[in-house]
């Protein structure tokens, strides 16, 4: 279908929502749609179906070599069982969850404070953007380097600050009082202006009409904020938090480059756990049913983003 | 196997033979006809502070012989991954493999690498070639490395920590080289005076084979061990023995009153840092980073920074624990790109390029080298401890699954310095693990009774 309109079809040319394919002159039947749907539906297939079920199967197996070839031995629920046994995933599932809370936490309150400030902004604007906006522009690779010469403990720009305030070195990245912390400052450094980005654009579209009424009505700024911006902001905020936990549940190029996971497992989180236990030893079948167990947790977030953005009144 | 064939009739092999002859022509020198008729082949490789001398020995070999030689340089556990990947595929990318003490068992056991004697049944290693630990040979039908097995690999650094020492300050002081532990921690003792100067700086780190490797010399020089006869098949584990605890004991000890206060968080490369900055009077590093102690770019220490091997407790030698790293030819290559690993391999392992590799920064593995009149100039002062440390260096795994003990090392050790865990525990907690490791793939094992 072109989408060219015809005067002598009125009613192609006004298109009501939820009207049928039959309307536009395709034929309604089931073979039809099932053509049309199957390219995109052997894409989805190949791109994300059978790589999952082919991890969910290698998840009942233990892999070995031999003679240069794989030998693949059943593991029943072995693999699941073993998880519940992973010391080092214990604490990687609590590292992470303290990891989102106070890093997306963070980005969120920061974010929406900073695009509070902004929106009103009228000289400036691509200056300001420009500065905000860099750190999402940066790699992870240049985010980790820049900020393991910030936090080095003898010659570290930070700990040189302390020093001239008078105070002793920390031990930023070393001491596990403080390892996770950096790690959480360096990712609210790094994806803040995402969060700023997304709710100075929902603030710009926010209708100026109601705030030159709140305005008349004699509101003060702070029950503007709480009665008028804040419930009309509740989508977008929704959205962005729904992205940010997700993201930050997949956290990994940060906690490699800083920390390794340390000192002990103070910065040990899901995806670094994941890595140590596939990639370096090498546990094909148990590295398989540990990114199962994340993929699901990561649906259950998606299922209760989905669910509160739903809530919210952003529903498709 | 013969090549693919051109349409003219000619292979892969003829092709280069004649491309080589005609660039021999032209430059108007003449190599040896063996050497230039070997396919080019690639490498894949770490990056670490020995690369840079390897780098130039490979080009010496190119230079020498007009064989084309690819390097494929990558981090340490991403030259591990690309090895993985490349092994375990119908058709192999890679030619060489450089591998690491820490996973060319993996190599062994899993079938992935052609015994070079294979290749070339005449050949035999230069016997002054170092066999660390006789890695380089694998008997597939009892799984274990002796010499009357086949010929898998040949040595390409043979790498273990030395300690490196401030000379100067030593030589101000009156004092002498520590040969034991007793006198390395009354030396650094003295001389540590934080946050100018440490008396010592430890690789305390957790990552793919940091802590760890740091803490070999200390286990094995105070008489301790990971397993209790891993040549004879006995896996036993005996880490949280007395000897291990003295070690872990004086390793956190050396740590907390005269080491870096951020020890847990310190890797290999700030550990060098620290010498060269002048900030360390001792440290346990590979000797390969001794080059880096007399670049007038890199050092505020030059010529002031001595070597000696490892401490021993009374009774026990020097022990290092091997980090060293191997040449194996992949398996699922084709003839003639295997012919042209072996030819490297060949030609590496001379006295002539040993030499050669010194003089670029590289660490020998032909001890005919460190008879070479050049170990006695000043600039290669660590050719003798090293030597002297070769002979009793351990072989920490021989077995494929070390990547597992490691990790459970890598956490228990760093937990240990971040003041966690007291050694005891920790050693209790670790051999713990290691003995589930080895039950769970079937060695022959068992544990001691936990240390109190």
């Amino acid at each position: 279908m072109d989408g060219s309109v015809s005067a002598s079809a009125p009613m192609a040319a006004t298109p009501k929502p939820g009207r049928t394919d039959a309307s536009y002159g395709a034929p309604d039947d089931a073979v039809w749609r099932w053509v049309t749907l199957s390219p995109a539906l052997l894409m989805m297939l190949l791109l994300s179906v059978l790589p999952l079920a082919n991890l969910f199967l290698s998840s009942f197996y233990t892999v070995s070599w031999a003679e240069g070839r794989a030998v693949w031995m059943p593991a029943g629920l072995a693999n699941y069982a073993a998880l519940a046994r992973d010391d080092l995933l214990q604490a990687g599932v609590t590292n992470t969850l303290i990891f989102a809370v106070f890093a997306v936490g963070g980005q969120m309150l920061l974010g929406f404070v900073l695009a509070l400030l902004c929106v009103r902004v009228t000289s400036g604007r691509v200056l300001y953007r420009t500065v905000f906006i860099l750190p999402i522009l940066i790699p992870g690779i240049v985010v980790g380097a820049m900020w393991k010469l910030l936090l080095n403990f003898d010659f570290g720009l930070v700990n040189q600050l302390v020093g001239l305030a008078g105070f002793d070195p920390v031990n930023w990245l070393g001491a596990r009082e403080t390892a996770l912390a950096s790690v959480i400052m360096v990712d609210i450094w790094h994806w803040t202006p995402f969060c700023f980005l997304l709710f100075l654009a929902g603030l710009e579209s926010l209708p100026q009409d109601i705030y030159e009424a709140t305005k008349i009505d004699g509101a003060t700024i702070w029950q503007e904020l709480i009665y008028v911006t804040l419930p009309m902001m509740l989508p977008t905020i929704v959205v962005t938090f729904a992205f940010r936990l997700i993201l930050a549940f997949k956290v990994f190029d940060e906690v490699y480059l800083l920390t390794s996971g340390g000192p002990g497992t103070a910065t040990e989180v899901l995806s670094f756990t994941l890595y140590q236990r596939f990639f370096r030893e090498d546990k094909t079948g148990y590295g398989a049913a540990m990114s199962m167990s994340i993929i699901f947790l990561v649906c259950i977030l998606l299922i209760f983003a989905l669910s509160a953005r739903r809530r919210a009144g952003t529903a498709p | 196997m013969r090549g693919p064939v051109t349409k003219h009739g000619l292979t892969r092999r003829d092709a280069l033979v004649g491309v080589g002859a005609l660039a021999a022509g032209l430059s108007g020198r003449w190599y040896p006809a063996a050497a230039a008729s070997a396919a080019p082949i690639t490498i894949v490789i770490n990056q670490s502070p020995w690369f840079d001398s390897f780098r130039k020995t490979v080009e010496l070999y190119e230079k020498q012989t007009g064989n084309k030689v690819e390097l494929d340089v990558n981090p340490f556990a991403g030259s591990l991954e690309k090895q993985r990947n490349s092994v375990r595929a119908s058709k192999g990318q890679y030619d060489l493999l450089i591998m690491n003490s820490g996973w060319f068992a993996e190599m062994y056991f899993g079938g992935f690498i052609e015994p070079i004697s294979d290749i070339d049944t005449s050949f035999k290693l230069d016997p002054d070639v170092y066999t660390l630990g006789d890695t380089v040979y694998f008997d597939a039908a009892r799984k274990i490395m002796v010499p009357t097995g086949k010929l898998m690999s040949v040595p390409i650094a043979p790498l273990i920590p030395i300690v490196y020492y401030r000379g100067d300050l030593y030589k101000e002081a009156g004092l002498k080289a520590p040969e034991t532990f007793a006198e390395l921690e009354a030396n650094a003792r003295k001389f540590h005076k934080p946050p100018g100067r440490y008396g010592i700086v430890q690789r305390g780190a957790r990552g793919p084979a940091s802590v760890s490797f740091d803490f070999y010399p200390y286990l094995y020089g105070f008489g301790g061990g990971i397993f209790k006869n891993q040549a004879a098949g006995d896996y036993s584990v005996t880490l949280n023995n007395e000897a291990g605890l003295t070690a872990l004991q004086y390793y956190l000890r050396m740590a907390k009153e005269a080491g870096h206060p951020q020890t847990a968080s310190l890797d290999q490369a700030e550990v060098i840092q620290n010498m060269a900055t002048g900030k360390a009077v001792h440290i346990m590093a590979v000797v390969s980073a001794w080059s880096q102690m007399d670049d007038p770019d890199k050092s505020a220490v030059i010529d002031k920074v001595e070597f000696a091997p490892t401490p021993h407790a009374p009774g026990f030698s020097t022990a290092s624990g091997l980090g060293h790293w191997l040449g194996g030819i992949a398996r699922n290559i084709p003839d003639d790109r295997k012919r042209g690993a072996f030819e490297f391999l060949k030609w590496f392992q001379t006295r002539d390029a040993q030499i050669a590799n010194a003089k670029f920064g590289g660490i020998p593995i032909n001890a005919a080298s460190y008879r070479d009149p050049i170990s006695q100039e000043r600039k290669f002062r660590w050719m003798k401890p090293l030597a002297e440390s070769l002979q009793h260096a351990v072989s920490v795994y021989q077995f494929p699954e070390a990547s597992e003990v490691i990790a459970i090392l890598e956490l228990g050790l760093n937990q240990a310095v971040a003041r966690n865990v007291e050694a005891a525990p920790a050693l209790n907690d670790m051999a713990d693990k290691i003995h589930g490791v080895m039950t769970k793939y079937g060695y022959q094992t068992a544990k001691l009774p936990a240390l109190r």
